[in-house]
């Protein structure tokens, strides 16, 4: 699949682009809240996603000539997104980004660790029921970064296999391997959380801490 | 012939519903004579359901308003044709926190423009009814645990009202609740989908009952259960209404009928 015709920009920021599209600039803002999810996936930190994003449009404005019309303009958008988060974890040499080494092997055990399930019960059934928006996303934003980017990318932000690998420049099979592992890593998590937390069903709805699904 | 290894790369493909039939088939073989990788294949089929469930709530979060103003004044500053924040953006370094500060009233303005384009615009998502049940069951949850801090109360003319002036609605809440065992709390606004709901809060026999009034939208009735609550959903008059509680689901039906039959007065 063909993205993107010239190498996505990265850190050069050139001069001013005369002529453009309007319609460039309103399509690239229509991915904004897109961007910037992706953006607190990816750091973790609101200040820093919204100057990445910031960073990622500043950067697509000046490469605007670059882009060729007709192609995936938010495929497009999301690798220099991707490429900026690289890059500033570098700059900043900031280890944002440690690979939870312990989450992997987990992971990798899954298979031998969860108990069978009730009657008439699936694994899905019951995580749907007992896993709320937030509880997800802690347990999405606590896997490995790698992991996370992947997961998010493909279940969320429903790119291909194929645009996500052209995206990270990665191949197929690993972007394949990575959602395989992040999933399997967000099951393990839920699960033991579901399995620590104290018996759920009572009269009174569970308190649910203020202000914990708005920011 | 297929061992364990060579069904690996399918599996993610296979969760995905993106193989071919010869290769599913192939795996749906081997999963019925290998326990791991049937383990392995409900996690991640587990997972992915719940992601898809939770997208709405997953994609709540959005860009502020004023990094939305700051974006689009990138625009500006790369052609000189011009957005609102250009002039204030061009003298300033792009990076500095400074600029954020010094744009903060574009900021403003945007989100007000932001407000009235969009806000009272429900869209139906093609979701499933469950799904929206789970969703507004949560905030049900949320908003009762809002309401058990604050301890807010209002009388049925300001909710009433409250729904005139938000949703352009004229709400015919029962008059004498009580005769319902329904005791009225109060309302609130909530964000749901693509824009506002109406969340409208009562206690029955002491424990929260949730009338949601979803505008624009119609769903098929029903009685759902999902996160140990009963969910009675009907549509009326174009809106669709959802009762979520944690009574018996007799009570429930029982609740909604009355509520329907006040509201009803509504449709002539």
């Amino acid at each position: 699949m063909r993205i993107r015709r010239g190498p996505p920009p990265s850190t050069a920021v050139r001069g001013p682009v005369p002529a453009r599209d309007t319609a460039f600039e309103a399509d690239a803002l229509a991915q904004l809240d897109s961007l910037y999810r992706t953006a607190r996936r990816l750091t973790r930190n609101a200040a820093d996603a919204e100057d990445l994003v910031q960073d990622t449009y500043l950067k697509a404005f000046r490469a605007a000539d670059r882009f060729e019309p007709g192609t995936n303009l938010r495929a497009w958008l999301f690798t220099i997104l991707h490429n900026s988060a690289r890059n500033r974890v570098r700059d900043q040499a900031r280890d944002a980004v440690v690979v939870d080494s312990d989450a992997v092997e987990r992971a990798a055990g899954l298979a031998a660790g969860t108990g069978p399930a009730a009657p008439g019960e699936t694994p899905e059934s019951l995580l749907l029921r007992e896993t709320l928006g937030p509880d997800l996303q802690a347990a999405i934003d606590a896997l490995p970064e790698a992991f996370r980017e992947a997961v998010w990318l493909r279940d969320v932000e429903e790119f291909s296999y194929a645009e996500i690998a052209a995206m990270l420049s990665i191949p197929v099979g690993t972007v394949m391997s990575r959602i395989s592992r992040g999933r399997q890593g967000l099951y393990e998590r839920l699960q033991s959380a579901e399995a620590g937390r104290p018996g759920s069903i009572g009269r009174q709805p569970s308190p649910v801490p203020v202000g914990q699904t708005e920011e | 012939m297929n061992s364990c290894d060579t069904i690996n790369a399918l599996v993610t493909p296979y969760v995905d519903e993106e193989l071919a039939d010869r290769e599913r088939e192939a795996v749906d073989r081997h999963l019925q004579r290998c326990p791991p990788c049937y383990q392995r294949v409900a996690a991640e089929q587990a997972i992915r359901g719940l992601i898809q469930a939770r997208k709405p709530a997953l994609r709540r979060e959005c860009a502020s308003a004023a990094l939305r103003a700051r974006c689009a004044g990138l625009e500006g500053r790369a052609a000189p044709s011009a957005r609102i924040a250009s002039s204030a953006a061009g003298a300033v370094a792009p990076f500095a926190s400074a600029w954020r500060r010094r744009l903060a009233p574009f900021a403003l303005a945007a989100s007000l423009v932001v407000l009235v384009g969009g806000a009272f615009v429900y869209q139906l998502t093609e979701r499933s009814t469950t799904v929206m049940a789970a969703e507004l069951t949560a905030d049900h949850m949320k908003c009762f645990a809002v309401n058990s801090v604050l301890g807010t109360r209002q009388p049925l003319s300001v909710v009433e009202s409250s729904m005139t002036g938000t949703f352009g609605w004229d709400a015919r809440l029962p008059e004498n609740p009580e005769s319902g065992g329904l005791e009225l709390v109060g309302s609130r606004p909530c964000l749901y989908g693509e824009g506002r709901v109406a969340h409208i809060m009562y206690r029955y026999h002491g424990h929260p009952v949730s009338l949601f009034m979803l505008p624009n939208a119609v769903r098929r009735q029903s009685l759902t259960s999902v996160m140990g609550h009963e969910c009675a959903v009907w549509s009326s008059g174009g809106r669709t209404f959802v009762l979520i509680t944690r009574e018996p689901r007799d009570d429930v039906a029982r609740m909604a009928s009355f509520v329907q039959a006040s509201l009803a007065r509504d449709i002539k």
